[in-house]
């Protein structure tokens, strides 16, 4: 088993010389992926942040049928193939979907865009973040908020002062999951954001266009992947993706 | 001055409570399950209550029938759970001052930080302290506040036997020197003793009776008072 899941990682790492990393990188197919990969998750995990942290409170604080129904919403892109998420959000935001014609009036068309990249990412990849958030905010010593509550703490202070700093493992390893998942989505973006070099390629897809042309971006891209999941994991801290996991059950 | 005349239901249990506390401490007994803990909750507004009043000093802070309720932050009403729940990731000078953001707050703290000679370990957090310097810690940051009413969950509980003893005298000194209404639940006739205070015996949810310590003592209204009288010797 081990050697299965070693011999690919070290095929990539054996098969490319410093010099064919450097040039990969320089390859103008990569440059433009990297920034745009950057760009594009670091949005998404605002985005995640933002619009994620309260509906993560929100289950956490309002367990019962409502927030079950919630639940099972927030883990179905976590299990349904990407390829499903971006025919569905082509479904949902596309120019003939659900809601195309509304953003077509506003002025918005949402396919093929970086806006698409950013989307198809937080709808793969937010759902790490909520369950790891909604699971830490759920442990918390309710004792502590209702001191906090007789102390006159408003609900801000409350959040920002007793909440988030006790759920911090919770919440960082949430968005560094998250932000892994975004940073390798592919199949999502492929079919909703299409594979447009600066402005809907990212990292993943350009390795998929490199394939085809020249191998040596496409290594030195994946080179990069790699050191990155080694980074997070490095985030996560020892022996944390189970616990990660365990966290989100 | 508080007054209480409260229903509340949950799990199957029920509460029901009618009750006058002048300012000082006051004792609150019964057995485990009486409702004890659920009452200083309903008082503090963390439990729903269904039927009720909560009047302190004229204000109303709660009146269902009026349809009023005075949230909990803006209550005064301080609460210090069996387990003081202090801050874990706060200093002792910060769970303090946690009540009154900015210099107010920083002073108070400063000043109660010395009245009860926290000053070595202002920087330590929670963790780092022993039972008797959490409880000065709970006490501390609820006084901060300038609480109208103090609501104590057994605050001897959890200490071992020889801080008990001189945290008994200390807190019981300065409940007496609070000029508020203040409900100390207590499993232990030595703390009702020190308290020296009215005696509210509770069980099953109702108040089985309330009034002076040396009536308490001299006629225990239940078996369960009787017992608490007899065990004084005996600690818990």
């Amino acid at each position: 088993m081990l050697v299965l899941l070693a011999v690919p990682l070290l095929a990539l790492v054996l098969s490319t010389s410093p010099g064919d990393l450097l040039d990969g990188l320089r390859h103008p197919l990569a440059l433009s992926a990297l920034r745009l990969s950057l760009l594009t998750t670091t949005t998404s995990l605002a985005l995640t942040l933002l619009l994620g942290t309260p509906l993560a409170w929100w289950m956490a604080r309002h367990p019962g049928p409502a927030e079950r129904v919630v639940a099972v919403l927030v883990q179905l892109p976590i299990v349904v193939p990407p390829a499903v998420s971006g025919l569905a959000l082509l479904l949902a935001f596309g120019r003939r979907g659900l809601l195309g014609p509304l953003l077509e009036r506003a002025g918005w068309t949402l396919p093929f865009t970086t806006a698409a990249v950013i989307l198809a990412e937080l709808f793969v990849s937010a759902p790490f973040y909520i369950q790891s958030a909604a699971a830490t905010f759920r442990r918390l010593d309710e004792d502590l908020l209702w001191a906090a509550r007789s102390l006159g703490a408003s609900p801000a202070r409350r959040f920002f002062r007793v909440v988030l700093p006790l759920s911090r493992p919770g919440v960082v390893t949430g968005a560094a999951l998250s932000w892994a998942r975004a940073l390798g989505e592919f199949g999502a973006t492929l079919m909703f954001a299409g594979n447009l070099q600066g402005r809907t390629q990212t990292l993943p897809l350009a390795i998929y266009s490199a394939l085809e042309t020249d191998l040596r971006p496409a290594k030195a891209l994946s080179i990069v992947l790699v050191a990155v999941a080694l980074a997070v994991l490095g985030v996560l801290g020892r022996g944390t993706v189970m616990e990660a996991i365990r966290a989100r059950a | 001055m508080l007054e209480l005349d409260l229903e509340v239901a949950r799990d199957g249990f029920a509460l029901e409570v009618a009750l006058s506390l002048a300012a000082g401490p006051t004792a609150l007994v019964g057995p485990n399950g009486a409702g004890k803990s659920t009452l200083l909750r309903a008082v503090l507004g963390a439990v729903p209550v269904r039927r009720g009043r909560i009047v302190l000093d004229g204000h109303t802070l709660l009146d269902t029938e009026a349809g009023t309720s005075v949230p909990t932050e803006e209550r005064r009403v301080a609460w210090v759970p069996q387990e003081y729940a202090l801050f874990p990731h706060l200093t002792v000078l910060e769970n303090i001052a946690f009540g009154v953001p900015g210099p107010t707050g920083r002073a108070r703290a400063d000043a109660l930080i010395g009245q009860l000679g926290l000053n070595p370990l202002r920087s330590r957090r929670p963790g780092a302290l022993s039972g008797g310097e959490r409880q000065k810690v709970a006490l501390a940051r609820a006084l901060a506040t300038e609480p109208r009413v103090l609501l104590l969950d057994e605050p001897l509980a959890a200490l071992d036997a020889d801080t008990r003893e001189a945290t008994r005298v200390f807190l019981a000194e300065t409940l007496h020197r609070l000029a508020i209404p203040s409900l100390v639940v207590t499993h232990e006739m030595r703390d009702v003793v020190a308290l020296g205070g009215p005696v509210v015996l509770l069980e099953a949810g109702r108040i089985r009776s309330t009034g002076a310590l040396d009536l308490f003592r001299a006629s225990p209204p239940s078996d369960f008072a009787r017992s608490l009288v007899t065990r004084i010797g005996g600690g818990l």
